[in-house]
């Protein structure tokens, strides 16, 4: 009895921290403020680009028409999937509270706040999946909260989208390891029923 | 290798019910164990009861293996959702087959070989898995590795020739529900498995195709352990003790008919549908659940989804434990209400786990839900053996086919379009428990009754011996093949309920 005791004393302080945390009201993106930074993405070539080995020329600056400036102190570029992504693909879903939003990923950078343009050389990392991408780069208060972004493509995110080809993580060693392993199995199997059926006649002929 | 020379108990042939001193644990008339020491290592009984649960757990490490590592795995291939659970319905389609295979194979040629064979044989299918590069493959890849999950059958069938039917059901239930701890195991070990390979310095999309090296490891393992030390029945193999007279050759063909003609059978293909069919349904969609609902962390994930396949540890065995119980009582319609109080219980918390908003809820509701559905799996198992006995290898065989059907229907249907959300999916499968555990209800033995009829009173028709000595005819029954069945029936007396006698003398 003492176990169910604590067991759900401990579930009433957990049920108790989810309802106090849920309390705060959810940020929201549609509150911040939609270009405040005029973002750019070149890709080194053309067509798709590889992951791990290209790169994109990533830069931004503080646009004419921001009025929230005074409270931006970090910049944080990201790596945002298009929406042909994220089709059939929830778990890239855009959502409007921040938190959820689950369409921006991949960090490219982190910068602590300049009033002069910016500019990044990013080697796309190899853990990219292949994908359609944007890059958008949030501007964050002192309080890590986000208050405004600029992206490098346009509300609808269709123009100025790139495509990205992940590596395939195979490797020759990987794939000999693997037939190794597997004749061995077979092998093996095969070396003990022969074997034993060997015996077995030979017991019969005793 | 095992006992193919010297002595295969032709001394204990029908005489007495001596129960000493040939066998490390006390027997029954075929030999089988009376008694359930767990910690025991001891030939043959108790040895092939730990060869047994271990070779079908690892056989569920790697056919879920995939599942924790999703999340990885879908960014690699480019996996749409549809693809993610399509390759979920594959891998447990692949066993609907080969589990009816199986049970044909074990009632011809024993469990011994059939388990070996199997292990071994589908370790080539699991070292593929880190050669894939798409949809297609990990469709394939998962489908063919589902193959191995016929080890249940070996494993039930196994434990049946070794223990007697009265604690039939806590040794089926523990024996399974440990093997099915390897659906939980998975859900951890591969994470770890997947963050040491990442942090000696492998990219992500490299690391979860080393991590799969790992079960390749103990199908071999476990291969040659159940070859070198395993052997099909307490008195010997299985073509040592034919030699010697005691068991007979059957027809495949008799005991296909026997099985499918029995409507019981088909009742039980349903029913396990729904409580071992969600049980892999949820191995293979809660982890990833738990990470995009909840934003968890993959290894936090892996851990909630562990918990789950890991309930196995004493749910399966508590389920058959509490038929034991129920039988002891109350009979075979003990069992019976049983099975259906605790598939209706399981259902219901399913239908909770969909509906809980909060991280907690869902944690707690997964966590009963996991009793009730694993529960019912043991107690299931615990009535299947007493539906026919020249059959039990097909019918084991095709009530484990079931599950597997049950399992690629529920995720074919709930988890592998855009039309529900996983939540929703889990929900509807909650109703579709307690649906399908109402036919239950319909089952009935003349000589035990069934939920809500008495046993029948005819003095012929209306005993265990007539029930299953009539799976043979006449001209078996001059051949005398019929005595395993006349022997079971004498043992099966425990299913009376309270009027059964306490010892069993002859």
């Amino acid at each position: 009895m003492a176990i169910h005791k604590s067991l759900f004393a401990s579930l009433l302080i957990c049920l108790l921290f989810q309802i106090s945390h849920g309390a705060t009201k959810e940020r929201l993106f549609s509150d911040l403020e939609k270009g405040a930074l005029e973002v750019t993405a070149k890709p080194s070539r053309e067509g798709v680009l590889d992951a791990g080995i290209d790169k994109l020329s990533i830069t931004w600056k503080l646009s004419s028409t921001a009025t929230k400036e005074a409270e931006f102190t970090t910049i944080k570029v990201k790596l945002c999937y298009a929406p042909v992504s994220q089709v059939d693909r929830p778990w890239r879903k855009t959502e409007n509270e921040l938190f959820k939003d689950k369409s921006c990923p991949h960090k490219i950078i982190t910068r602590a706040y300049d009033k002069s343009p910016q500019s990044f050389e990013y080697t796309l990392e190899r853990d990219i999946p292949t994908g359609t991408y944007f890059v958008r780069a949030y501007a964050v208060d002192a309080k890590d909260h986000e208050v405004a972004f600029g992206q490098s493509t346009n509300e609808a995110k269709s123009t100025n989208l790139f495509s990205v080809q992940a590596i395939s993580g195979r490797h020759k060693s990987l794939d000999i390891a693997s037939v190794c392993f597997s004749v061995f199995s077979v092998l093996a199997l095969l070396v003990f029923f022969v074997n034993e059926k060997r015996k077995a006649k030979i017991e019969q002929s005793k | 290798m095992g006992d193919s020379t010297g002595d295969t108990g032709s001394s204990m042939h029908g005489v007495s019910t001596d129960k000493t001193g040939k066998y490390d644990l006390p027997v029954d008339l075929e030999d089988r164990a009376t008694v359930f020491k767990l910690f025991s290592f001891a030939k043959p009984h108790m040895r092939t009861f730990h060869l047994s649960w271990i070779s079908f757990s690892t056989c569920f490490v790697s056919t879920f293996a995939a599942a924790p590592l999703v999340p990885i795995i879908r960014e690699n291939l480019n996996l749409t959702k549809q693809d993610v659970g399509n390759a979920g319905v594959a891998s447990v389609s692949g066993s609907i087959f080969s589990r009816l295979v199986m049970g044909a194979v074990c009632d011809l040629l024993g469990p011994r070989y059939g388990c070996a064979f199997l292990v071994m044989l589908s370790a080539p299918t699991v070292f593929s898995m880190s050669c894939v590069s798409g949809a297609a493959g990990f469709i394939t890849v998962r489908f063919m590795i589902g193959f191995c999950l016929a080890t249940f059958v070996s494993c039930q069938y196994w434990m049946s020739t070794m223990f007697t039917s009265k604690i039939i059901g806590l040794v089926n239930g523990t024996a399974a529900g440990w093997g099915n701890m390897g659906g939980g195991i998975t859900q951890l070990l591969m994470p770890v498995v997947y963050e040491i390979i990442r942090r000696c310095g492998a990219t992500a999309f490299t690391a979860w195709r080393i991590a799969f090296f790992v079960p390749g490891w103990l199908h071999i393992i476990m291969g040659i352990l159940v070859l070198t030390l395993g052997q099909d029945l307490p008195g010997g193999n299985r073509k040592a003790v034919e030699k010697k007279g005691k068991v007979v050759q059957d027809k495949l063909g008799k005991i296909m008919w026997c099985a499918v003609s029995n409507y019981r059978t088909w009742i039980f293909v349903l029913l396990y549908g729904y409580s071992m069919g969600v049980e892999l349904s949820t191995d293979n969609v809660i982890a990833e659940y738990f990470f995009d609902r909840f934003h968890l962390k993959l290894h936090t994930a892996g851990i909630i989804a562990a918990s789950f396949g890991m309930a196995n540890f004493f749910a399966r065995p508590a389920g058959g434990y509490a038929s034991d119980i129920a039988a002891k009582y109350f009979g075979m319609r003990g069992r019976l209400w049983a099975l259906w109080i605790i598939q209706t219980a399981g259902g219901l918390f399913c239908v909770w786990l969909g509906l809980a908003n909060t991280l907690v809820t869902a944690i707690v509701a997964m966590i009963l839900f996991s009793l009730g559905a694993q529960a019912a799996c043991g107690a299931t198992f615990a009535i299947v053996p007493f539906v026919s006995r020249r059959s039990l290898g097909i019918i084991s065989g095709l009530t484990g086919a079931g599950g597997n059907f049950g399992s690629g229907l529920t995720q074919l249907i709930f988890f592998s379009t855009s039309q529900f959300t996983t939540e929703q999916g889990l929900t509807w499968m909650g109703v579709m428990i307690v649906a399908c555990t109402l036919p239950v209800m319909l089952i009935h033995f003349p000589q035990w009754g069934s939920m809500f009829r008495p046993p029948s009173t005819d003095p012929v028709k209306g005993t265990a011996e007539y029930y299953y000595v009539s799976e043979w005819n006449e001209e078996e029954k001059q051949k005398n093949m019929h005595q395993g069945s006349v022997a079971f029936a004498i043992n099966a007396k425990s299913e009376d309920g309270r009027n059964a006698p306490s010892t069993i003398t002859v």
